[in-house]
């Protein structure tokens, strides 16, 4: 008896012990700064744009500061934020870590508590006017209770279809400019087997792209006025916004099945194998004008077709008001220095070059993959082949202009993760029939009152 | 006299044996119950995981879930109809195959293969490979067209058949468990028993039905409480296939809690859903053990 009671005890007080442990592994500690500004070992967490791309942005970074190793920690989009929560809440292993504006994954607002303020670091790098010189959204969006949470390396914009040329001018297809010919451009595909427009509606993001696009052709400017709490979600123009949204599933514009498909991999690669004619992309997908990248996209949708001609159009005015055009975009990644990291300095230079440097901005233009930070910063045209020069180059540079000029249009930044998760469930409702336009603006209306 | 003295060198016997398994027992019981105990911590606060603010808010996050949050329910009642239906086909074709097999069927090592490899490959590995296969643009689409039979393979993208088409997955996932598992328990069975019916002038079906079936009630037992925290704890397919989408529609509790845990930093939230989770799933281990004692009283 005596002996159980013994054993009794050794095991509570184990299990106390055990426990204290784990307890005390949770907190995190003030780490000490052993960087300097030129030298240093900064892990740089991100999902986008993805190996080998960043890498080569290191490279370029270490032309300029050989004694900063860089080591590139790429998640999946979707992964993301699991992974970097638990990282950041113990303070080890993540010195640069990539964020977004809004809603996305790696929002500004969630993971911004865990990052220094970068003011004094971009004031020292562009002088006191740098926000003259740096894309406006690049400052606003990611300034988190007055402190300037990460740095932005480039925006995307989104609004607009892309649209396989080749397969227009094979069929002799028209570029669609209103409801009608968008409806008839899906049928003359149809007829031959293609997929005339693609979107993987099972993946929302994408989804509010779309809707976006469409409430800009019905109102502009009502969209980002009901996210900021100017405009209920109830009003007219939304619910019209929303019909439309449900015709375009209901008049064979979206492929059938869309609502089980995602857009990355599904949608993106029947585009690229040429299986599709046109997808809603935004400007992230102008890299695919190059031929090296697009061959790349070409082999990951397990196609062996060659690189072809693609171009953006207008959302096409299914409104019928004329307003068409409209593009909306926010700060595609930016990076953010960890406050407890080991490497702070070092980690600020890097964040600092790679948002606010003319040679770090300037691969970034180049790549085409974001619209760089640093408005001086635009693609070397001369250095940039595209795919199809004569029918791409024109309309590529007028493209990333229009962009550029958007204005206050913000694509996530003005939604949080509660109206995200709203706004998805609603669309997948309203497309599947199972919520009717009114009740989904409603639902909208109403979640945005709870997140207040 | 004698039995006390065994008595005792049991019990001391059991005593010896405790210190060789005392450190793993600290370890994984200090983990496991440290665990619980912090995520019920975590249920009372509202919190995003990284802020340093944590607000207590009480119950209110399990008073939430119960009482206004739609999606929480359809959880449930997509955990229920999955357990009762992957239940159901999944054993019925386990006992099935794992009868079959101990017949003398040719090629037995093949076919019991083939029945048990789906269970050993990782969903992760498979999950795409079934959305190609049911969707419009995959195999199953093509040999519809090909057979001119009108039928659009957009099952995913629709409600009511997006479930079934999970379900259809695990029950192609998990028979081979089941299979394994009825195999195993009829081997057990006394020969002389199935002699003696056969004697008695029963047939096939009525042997299977009034002698193997009761003697692998363990087995069917054991397999309803692995299905039941199967169900309640399933993540990987429908994460993996659907996102539970559309529309919530295939949302289970693991993925509701991953959404609103990870997607919507909603931490506090997600450990209510996570304890409820657990009571459920006690709860669901001992309903099934309260109907196995009283059917065997």
């Amino acid at each position: 008896m005596k002996k159980t009671r013994v054993l009794a005890v050794i095991l509570v007080a184990l299990m106390v012990m055990m426990t204290t442990v784990l307890a005390g592994c949770g907190g995190s500690k003030k780490t000490e700064d052993t960087s300097s500004e030129t030298s240093g070992e900064v892990v740089w967490w991100g999902w986008t744009p993805g190996s080998p791309t960043n890498e080569q942005y290191i490279a370029e970074f270490n032309k300029e500061y050989p004694n900063i190793k860089v080591t590139w920690k790429q998640t999946s989009i979707d992964d993301y934020d699991a992974a970097i929560k638990p990282a950041l809440a113990n303070g080890k292993g993540v010195d640069a870590f990539e964020v977004s504006a809004g809603s996305g994954n790696g929002g500004v607002k969630v993971f911004g508590g865990q990052a220094i303020d970068l003011t004094d670091a971009v004031k020292k790098a562009l002088g006191d006017n740098y926000k003259d010189k740096l894309n406006e959204a690049s400052i606003t969006t990611m300034t988190v209770n007055g402190q300037l949470k990460a740095l932005g390396v480039g925006t995307v914009y989104s609004g607009n279809l892309w649209i396989n040329k080749d397969l227009f001018d094979k069929y002799n297809v028209k570029a669609p400019t209103n409801l009608a010919e968008w409806k008839e451009a899906c049928k003359v595909f149809k007829e031959h087997g293609i997929d005339g427009f693609v979107q993987g509606a099972g993946q929302g993001a994408f989804n509010m792209d779309t809707f976006h696009a469409i409430a800009d052709n019905v109102s502009p400017g009502t969209f980002t006025k009901a996210a900021r709490g100017e405009v209920e979600w109830t009003d007219d123009s939304i619910v019209k916004a929303l019909e439309l949204w449900k015709g375009l599933f209901d008049d064979g514009i979206m492929q059938k099945g869309a609502l089980g498909l995602k857009q990355y991999p599904e949608a993106n690669n029947l585009f690229m194998s040429q299986k599709a004619a046109m997808v809603m992309m935004g400007s992230w997908y102008t890299s695919n004008t190059l031929p090296d990248t697009m061959k790349a996209s070409i082999e990951a949708a397990s196609s062996k077709e060659e690189p072809f001609t693609m171009i953006p159009i207008d959302f096409p005015d299914i409104a019928g008001t004329g307003k068409t055009g409209s593009m909306f975009g926010d700060l595609d990644y930016s990076t953010a220095v960890s406050a407890t990291s080991k490497n702070v300095k070092a980690a600020t230079t890097f964040a600092v070059w790679l948002g606010t440097s003319q040679s770090g901005q300037q691969i970034i233009a180049d790549s085409l993959n974001v619209v760089p930070s640093l408005k001086s910063a635009t693609p070397n045209w001369d250095k940039v082949k595209l795919v199809n020069p004569e029918k791409q180059n024109e309309v590529i540079k007028k493209y990333i202009e229009k962009s550029m000029g958007s204005g206050d249009n913000p694509r996530f930044a003005e939604i949080n993760a509660d109206m995200n998760q709203k706004m998805m469930d609603v669309l997948a409702g309203v497309a599947g029939g199972t919520i009717t336009p009114k009740d989904g603006a409603a639902q909208l209306a109403g979640t945005q009152a709870d997140s207040k | 006299m004698n039995n006390m003295k065994k008595d005792k060198t049991l019990k001391s016997n059991k005593m010896n044996g405790f210190p060789w398994i005392l450190p793993a027992f600290v370890f994984i019981v200090g983990i496991i119950y440290y665990s619980i105990f912090y995520t019920f911590k975590l249920s009372t606060l509202d919190w995003n995981g990284l802020d340093p603010i944590q607000t207590e808010v009480g119950i209110s996050n399990y008073t939430k879930a119960l009482f206004s949050d739609w999606v929480f329910w359809k959880a449930i009642q997509n955990t229920i109809v999955y357990f009762i239906f992957t239940f159901l086909i999944q054993n019925f074709l386990g006992f099935i195959f794992a009868a079959i097999l101990h017949t003398k069927v040719k090629l037995a090592t093949l076919h019991k293969c083939l029945i048990f490899i789906p269970t050993i490959l990782a969903p992760a590995t498979m999950a795409p490979v079934f959305r190609l296969l049911f969707s419009p643009q995959g195999i199953l689409q093509d040999i519809f067209d090909i057979l001119h039979l009108g039928i659009t393979v957009d099952w995913l993208a629709k409600p009511n058949s997006a479930l079934f088409i999970l379900m259809i997955v695990a029950i192609w996932e998990f028979t081979g468990m089941s299979f394994i598992l009825y195999y195993a328990a009829m081997s057990q069975i006394d020969k002389e028993m199935l002699e003696a019916s056969r004697l008695d002038g029963a047939g096939n079906f009525r042997t299977l039905l009034s002698i193997v079936l009761p003697n692998c009630k363990g087995t069917t037992v054991s397999l309803a409480m692995l299905g039941i925290i199967g169900a309640l704890k399933t993540f990987d397919i429908p994460y993996l296939i659907t996102t539970g989408g559309p529309n919530h529609a295939t949302e289970f509790l693991g993925t509701y809690i991953y959404r609103q845990g990870i997607r919507q930093s909603h931490l506090g939230y997600a450990a209510a859903i996570s304890v409820m989770l657990l009571v459920l799933a006690f709860c669901g281990a001992i309903l099934i053990n309260k109907v196995n004692k009283g059917d065997e009283k």
